[in-house]
């Protein structure tokens, strides 16, 4: 049975993302409009009121209250708690590194572009710095990603996965994604770290596409390079 | 040393420009590099205006991919090395011995010989633009191998690199004389746990540059080595090496530019509310743990790499809610009960508190790291450090300026140009920063000049751009109330404000000794506001 998001027992990182974000950005959002809902209250509230002559009021000379300040730090204690069991857990399943039962795919960034090798379909994606190259890949389907960079650090971003991962020269790094949905996304994959001077054009498309389209796409890649 | 010469002469002071260029008067020399380094946040508030002016469209106007990269590369640079480091430490060497009931700086002329490294960093750092290749164009981060001389060959990289070895080392040098006037200089009395909020502020904030910066001046002398010899860096290890050191100092600068903001807020709030500062000794702790923490986060700037231990990042840098906490936590009981005065200085601590816990939450959102791996490196980041940066630290020092201009220069600035200039604040950061939240999450990244016209970020880009033409007139609107402050001349008194601390007991501007009158006793962190309250 499949629930919604996860695909066959495989990480969904724009999934595991959108559950965590979930948990934060409302405690985020609820800290931030206490803090300045209590900003307001207590400078309107406690505002001089130098032109009522009843106002005879003195500032408080209560300067400090352990108890309760040391009650108040456990519970900021026991939100960080919960905050890094979440991330624990979800980063478990983020970071599994390539299965190896995927489809492999490696990918190469060098100034200014992408190159994608499928080494065991023989097919190659090799981009340009003027025409970025498209990563075709099956729907519903674990790609093992093995990324490698040839000269500077750059990054490799698709926004739609909620992921990146840096490629760093003399280091290959591992980890899977799986595209749920098929469909076409035009610069779907960017460098997120700056690179140099074409850095801003560093893109490529992202087309996701169902398992019998990538058969074909395969076959006809590999007939027109033979 | 005050001016008593080497040989025990005392030399006669000089006047005019040079005069305060080699004056050994903490308050001169506070003030001659609060004013170099607000200059060059000027400068670099410039570049930024260039960047969101070509980054309102799509497509490129006003610039080429190079002129662009430049300009956030100074941008970023002048903004930590020249202005927030060198004004932080400035606010320090000026209000710090009249804080504790000094006459003097410790080892004056060190502090002095670090104005002027700054000058000559800067001048330096600047001298890229008149290059044939351009000024630095590496990021203020400067990733190696990047940076490195055939990815960078432009000399003004290395400038660059010189101008930030300068100010470092000047940074290092001017926190080791305001630590040790904390340390050997304090009035009869003034123990550590009675030294005033801000004063303690200032000692987590030299206790980290002294730590911190040592570990940038490696860096960057071992940058200037790789890129003229060779030799140091290689591989994989070299390039997270870099990383490592780099961000040794790059996280706990973010909070020695930002506490020493901290205290002048939170001696605002006090002030203001009439009420002593709520909470001292946990706050001291606060800040400490602060300063503690602060040297063990370093690594949440690398999650991507997959070389750094991810949880061990995380579980820091989310235990930095802790002590932040309890500072939001003495800030509003210090408002609790109190009788609250809207002057300008509260304005813009109240901003401080409402800006800055937008841009600490988000940075605990990116302290998960599957949060990270989306929005690092990207709008979402750049919004993110805008708020704690300059929601935090520029309002702060607003703040700052505000509170302490009359005992600086002796006058008053104006109350109505200062909402005017608090309120355009507020709405021109929030409209500058706010989308770009929105934009990262998108996927819009970093450092780049130019996005698709598909992307459908053209309206959030234009709305930012239009919110830094309003930052533009705030500050316009700010350097008309010092300019009509400077001119008219409306004395301030010595203590306009009703102030707690020693500075207000002596006169505005304060005399070359300090304190020419004997000081009142000093028995806690605010003696003056004692005084006050046994009275009353």
């Amino acid at each position: 049975m499949r629930r919604a998001g996860y695909v066959a027992g495989v990480t969904d990182t724009r999934h595991e993302y959108d559950t965590l974000a979930g948990l934060y950005v409302p405690i985020g959002a609820a800290v931030v409009l206490l803090v300045a809902l209590l900003v307001v209250a207590f400078a309107w509230r406690y505002r001089a009121r130098p032109d009522d002559p009843d106002e005879q009021r003195r500032p408080s000379r209560i300067h400090r209250a352990p108890r309760t300040e040391a009650l108040y730090v456990l519970v900021l204690a026991c939100v960080a708690a919960l905050l890094l069991w979440r991330t624990y857990t979800v980063e478990g399943r983020t970071d599994h590194a390539a299965s190896g039962r995927g489809l492999g795919v490696l990918v190469t960034a060098s100034k200014w572009h992408w190159r994608f090798d499928y080494p065991r379909l023989r097919i190659v994606q090799r981009g340009t710095d003027d025409a970025p190259p498209t990563l075709v890949v099956p729907a519903r389907r674990t790609i093992d990603f093995t990324l490698r960079s040839l000269d500077v650090i750059h990054a490799f971003w698709i926004p739609d996965r909620r992921f990146k991962r840096d490629a760093t020269p003399g280091f290959v790094s591992s980890f899977s994604l799986v595209f749920p949905r098929t469909g076409f996304w035009r610069y779907g994959g960017e460098c997120s770290e700056y690179c140099g001077l074409r850095h801003t054009w560093m893109k490529f498309h992202v087309a996701v596409v169902s398992p019998a389209a990538f058969a074909r796409w395969t076959r006809a890649r590999q007939g027109g390079a033979a | 040393m005050t001016a008593v010469g080497a040989a025990g002469v005392r030399p006669r002071p000089r006047r005019g420009w040079l005069g305060t260029l080699a004056s050994t008067d903490h308050k001169a020399l506070g003030a001659g590099l609060f004013t170099t380094a607000f200059g060059f946040f000027l400068a670099a508030g410039v570049l930024a205006l260039l960047m969101r002016f070509e980054l309102a469209r799509p497509r490129l106007q006003l610039m080429t991919l190079h002129g662009y990269d430049e300009l956030f590369t100074l941008h970023g640079s002048t903004m930590f090395y020249l202005f927030a480091t060198p004004v932080a430490l400035a606010s320090g060497v000026y209000l710090v011995p009249l804080q504790i009931g000094a006459a003097r700086l410790r080892w004056a002329r060190v502090a002095l010989a670090g104005w002027w490294m700054v000058i000559a960093g800067g001048l330096i750092m600047w001298m890229g633009f008149l290059t044939a290749q351009g000024a630095a164009d590496v990021g203020w981060y400067s990733y190696w191998p990047l940076s490195d001389m055939p990815n960078s060959p432009g000399i003004g990289t290395d400038y660059w690199i010189v101008g930030i070895l300068l100010a470092a080392s000047a940074a290092i040098l001017i926190a080791a004389c305001v630590l040790a006037t904390i340390v050997t200089l304090r009035a009869p009395g003034m123990t550590m746990l009675r030294l005033p909020v801000f004063t303690w502020t200032m000692v987590v904030t030299c206790l980290m540059v002294l730590t911190a910066f040592p570990a940038l001046v490696v860096a960057m002398g071992l940058l200037l080595a790789q890129r003229q010899l060779g030799g140091v860096f290689s591989g994989a290890s070299g390039a997270f090496d870099y990383q490592h050191l780099f961000w040794f100092f790059g996280h706990p600068v973010v909070y020695v530019v930002f506490f020493p903001f901290v205290g002048a807020i939170a001696e605002a709030i006090a002030i203001f509310s009439g009420r002593r500062w709520f909470g001292y000794r946990p706050f001291v702790l606060s800040l400490l743990l602060f300063a503690a923490l602060s040297m063990s986060v370093w690594g949440h700037h690398m999650f991507t790499t997959s070389a750094v231990e991810n949880r061990y990042f995380s579980l820091t840098s989310t235990a930095l809610l802790v002590p932040a906490g309890i500072e939001y936590f003495d800030a509003l009981a210090t408002m609790w009960r109190g009788r609250i005065r809207f002057a300008t200085p509260l304005l813009f601590a109240l901003g401080f508190l409402v800006l800055f816990v937008i841009g600490g939450t988000t940075g605990i959102f990116v302290g998960s790291p599957p949060l990270d791996y989306h929005v690092t490196d990207s709008y979402f980041i750049v919004a993110h450090f805008h708020y704690t940066l300059f929601g935090g630290s520029v309002m702060g020092l607003f703040a700052a300026v505000y509170l302490w201009w009359p005992k600086v220069t002796g006058t008053l600035l104006s109350e109505r140009l200062g909402r005017w200039h608090f309120w355009l604040t507020m709405v021109g950061m929030n409209v500058t920063f706010f989308p770009l939240f929105f934009l990262g999450w998108e996927g819009m990244p970093r450092r780049v000049a130019d996005y698709p016209r598909s992307s459908g970020w053209e309206t959030l880009n234009a709305v930012s751009s239009a919110g830094s033409a309003l930052l533009l007139i705030s500050l316009l609107v700010f350097l008309l109330n010092v300019a009509r402050s400077l001119r008219r001349r409306v004395p301030a008194g010595p203590d306009p404000w009703g102030g707690q601390t020693l500075e207000w007991a002596t006169s505005s501007p304060p005399p070359p000794e300090n304190f020419p009158a004997p000081l009142p006793p000093v028995r806690s962190f605010a003696p003056l506001q004692d005084l006050r309250e046994a009275a009353s």
